[in-house]
């Protein structure tokens, strides 16, 4: 039933992508800051794509996460940026806490969309600066995807000395958005600056902000691997078809052996999803550990994919009308919009963890 | 038959739990403690012992019938099988050519007789065949190979030399492959017969290789060396292509993650005491990121074994993505035996004699290049990957129509 369901949303997915997604339409975005593909977002929309894996209860359609990643890794293939990450995770964090019914149905129905502003400048992970007291929330969050067009962020604060996560409605008052010109402006990002923005509190606790962290970056782990693997197969196309000293690039073992390194990154960052997914969904125990896995080795591929992509494909790789400069823009934009790569090895590499799991 | 109708058919987690009390039962025979201070010649006798034991219960060629002392299990069983036997120190080298290889290319090849005669021996370790495939001048262009066998009478003469033979010191048969036409392509000139390893002009010479004192490979030298033409396997002149078929016998290797050197356990345990500057090396930066990065490979290479080990279950091909684990494995084993060095400072020069190779860094660190070439050189691999996987073309090879006795 489920892989019927999956099949069927997949094939939705990619003949829309096919017919409304060109390159011409994705460098509009890269143009301004802040861009937002609005159309294709009622698109997908209308198929039902931002209710897929919140449960009914929340007004979803209750499909398994499974129902979601495929689609994730579609997008990420066409550098596609549409807020069904953000939306779940914040939906099931207001779910899970029982906070903001109506937020969590909007969210599936897609009416309204949220952002996560976890990350601040001055710390490449994900431990807040920003103020929580009596309701509201003060403090600088860094640029965010979706944060230029989303209703509702979640947020990380601290109350006292303990970090949590709350939500604010981005319309609201005390609430200023600066969106500025980013890596990959088709993200729709902005800086949010809150002087004593209203703030629900959903969940505190250091741990609780990890695990909703570590779900936004199993399922960022998808898009990654889409991207890498688009990264490597035009790669593959191109090295076939350019030929130089008489022969096509790809028979020259310095650009085979390059594209059998992406290759090898790319089943790396592959594993380290459907592991962190399955774990996620199990509700085991080292979902975190998996989580930081996922994190590090989809990023790590899909930046290392990206830079050898533009590599392969030589000087037309490093123009404006090429594909790469869009996987080489999303790769880094998505390594760094949840924390860097040193904050994940850390909570990686925490020596009391390392010994419990290894 | 009565069998399976009476006993239920037993689950793979069933299996396991089974092989699991049989190994553990031995340890006191055949574990790391048994084998302290043993000399090879000792060590192999003991390896004996155990690989008839193994034939006994199932567990020696799983996948082979019973009747010739295999196990008549799936490769599910012979990888799970493996996975748990790995968990210990085993005798078990110096049987993994000789039943990996050429015992199953001789029930494919070889008559009745001659199988009935020498592989229930050789399942039982009894018997161990060796297999000469690399020269002087073809490694990994095996086709490159020069060792020629020349008609006479009923049977061929084989002059010439192979290299890197493991355990043909110990070996008692041979599957090999020679050059019977310098005058054709160098692919189609190649022939492949099993041999006596005590045929008469056969001298075995050890290497001595850069890591330790005793070795597992030779060079063996053949002078007038007289094979009857009942011992060919397949047709004159396709004997590169019984080469590769012997290379293809086990579509899917079982490596362990740590490559015979120390686990991550080990390591991270290990950085945990050692310091730099008094501070606790696990504190460290660099450390932490090299064994992040270690950890994510691991992650990944495991994802991928665990969904082979599902397609075998559910009668499907493991993807090709499994052919990345050897390559990724060696390079790291190296990596991190460097990093837990640097750790040890000056004190990480020494390399002592009395410590289990398992679990030291400078063991594992002047032993791991040989990792890096045998089974397919990382270059090889990478090639492998490029041409079979994504479909890029073959290096350019300007000898490769060329008749072999005319390439310059």
């Amino acid at each position: 039933m489920d892989n019927d369901v999956r099949t069927m949303l997949l094939d939705q997915a990619t003949r829309l992508l096919e017919a409304e997604v060109d390159q011409s339409r994705l460098k509009t975005l890269l143009e301004a800051p802040g861009s937002f593909d609005r159309a294709l977002w009622e698109k997908a929309v209308e198929l039902g794509w931002p209710a897929i894996a919140i449960p009914e209860l929340g007004g979803g359609l209750g499909l398994d996460l499974e129902s979601l990643t495929p689609l994730l890794q579609e997008l990420g293939q066409r550098t596609v940026s549409l807020p069904l990450v953000s939306g779940y995770v914040t939906a099931m964090a207001l779910l899970d806490n029982g906070v903001a019914a109506d937020v969590v149905a909007a969210l599936a129905s897609g009416e309204a969309i949220a952002a996560l502003a976890f990350g601040e400048a001055g710390d490449c992970g994900l431990m807040p600066a920003a103020k929580f007291a009596n309701g509201k929330i003060t403090g600088a969050k860094a640029p965010a995807a979706f944060a230029a067009v989303a209703d509702h962020a979640l947020v990380t604060a601290l109350d006292g000395d303990t970090p949590g996560l709350y939500l604010v409605a981005l319309g609201g008052a005390g609430v200023e958005r600066d969106v500025l010109e980013v890596i990959d402006n088709a993200r729709a990002a902005a800086g949010l600056r809150l002087a004593g923005a209203p703030a629900t509190p959903v969940v505190t606790g250091w741990a609780a902000v990890l695990r909703t962290a570590g779900i936004a970056a199993t399922l960022t782990a998808f898009e990654q691997v889409g991207g890498s693997e688009r990264c490597l197969k035009i790669s593959v196309e191109y090295a076939k078809e350019r030929k130089v000293f008489g022969q096509p690039i790809g028979a020259f073992q310095a650009i085979k052996h390059k594209l059998a390194d992406m290759y090898q990154e790319v089943e790396i960052g592959r594993g380290c999803a459907i592991d962190a997914l399955e774990s996620l969904v199990a509700g085991q125990s080292d979902f975190l550990s998996l989580a930081c896995t996922a994190r590090l080795g989809a990023g790590a591929s899909y930046d290392f994919c990206a830079r050898e992509c533009i590599q392969t494909h030589g000087g037309i790789g490093v123009t404006w009308e090429a594909e790469p400069q869009h996987h080489y823009r999303r790769a880094r934009s998505l390594a760094l919009e949840l924390g860097g790569a040193p904050f994940w090895r850390d909570l990686l590499v925490d020596g009391q963890r390392v010994l419990e799991t290894v | 038959m009565t069998d399976t109708m009476t006993k239920p058919v037993e689950s793979l987690s069933e299996y396991v739990d089974r092989a699991r009390a049989w190994l553990a039962a031995l340890e006191p025979r055949f574990g790391a403690e048994a084998r302290k201070g043993l000399s090879v010649e000792q060590d192999l006798a003991l390896a004996r012992e155990y690989q008839t034991l193994k034939s006994e219960a199932g567990y020696a060629c799983i996948t082979l019938p019973r009747e010739i002392g295999g196990g008549g299990g799936t490769e599910l069983h012979k990888i799970l099988f493996t996975q748990e036997e790995s968990k210990y120190d085993y005798p078990t080298v110096y049987f993994g050519v000789s039943l990996g290889m050429p015992v199953p290319m001789m029930l494919r090849y070889a008559d009745q007789e001659t199988i009935q005669r020498l592989i229930p021996p050789s399942i039982r370790g009894e018997l161990i065949w060796a297999q000469l495939f690399s020269e002087p001048a073809a490694g990994s262009d095996l086709a490159a190979l020069r060792t020629r066998a020349v008609r006479d009478g009923d049977g061929w003469r084989i002059d010439g030399q192979k290299l890197w033979t493991s355990w043909a010191q110990f070996a008692d048969y041979a599957i090999g492959v020679f050059r019977t036409d310098p005058t054709v392509a160098k692919h189609a000139g190649l022939t492949f017969f099993w041999l006596d390893m005590k045929s008469p002009g056969i001298t075995v010479k050890e290497v001595r290789k850069l890591a330790g004192k005793t070795s597992e490979i030779n060079e063996v030298f053949f002078d007038n060396v007289y094979v009857p033409d009942s011992q060919r396997m397949g047709e004159v002149g396709a004997g590169f292509r019984v080469a590769i078929e012997t290379l293809m016998i086990e579509r899917y290797s079982v490596t362990d993650e740590n490559m015979g050197g120390p686990s991550l356990y080990d390591v991270a345990k290990f950085a945990a005491n050692a310091r730099i500057n008094g501070r606790p090396a696990l504190d460290d930066g660099q450390v932490r990121h090299a064994l992040a990065d270690a950890l994510v490979e691991r992650q990944g290479l495991r994802s991928i074994h665990r969904r082979a080990l599902n397609a075998m279950a559910a009668g499907e091909e493991p993807g090709p993505e499994g052919s990345i684990r050897k390559l990724r494995l060696a390079r790291r084993r190296q990596i991190i035996a460097e990093l837990s060095l640097d750790l040890l400072g000056a004190q990480g020069i020494a390399l002592d004699p009395e410590v289990s190779r398992a679990q030291d860094a400078a063991w594992s660190w002047i032993e791991i290049p040989g990792g890096r070439i045998a089974g397919g050189t990382d270059e090889i691999l990478r090639n492998t990957i490029a041409e079979k996987v994504l479909g890029l073309p073959q290096d350019y090879r300007p000898d490769k129509k060329v008749p072999f006795n005319q390439i310059g």
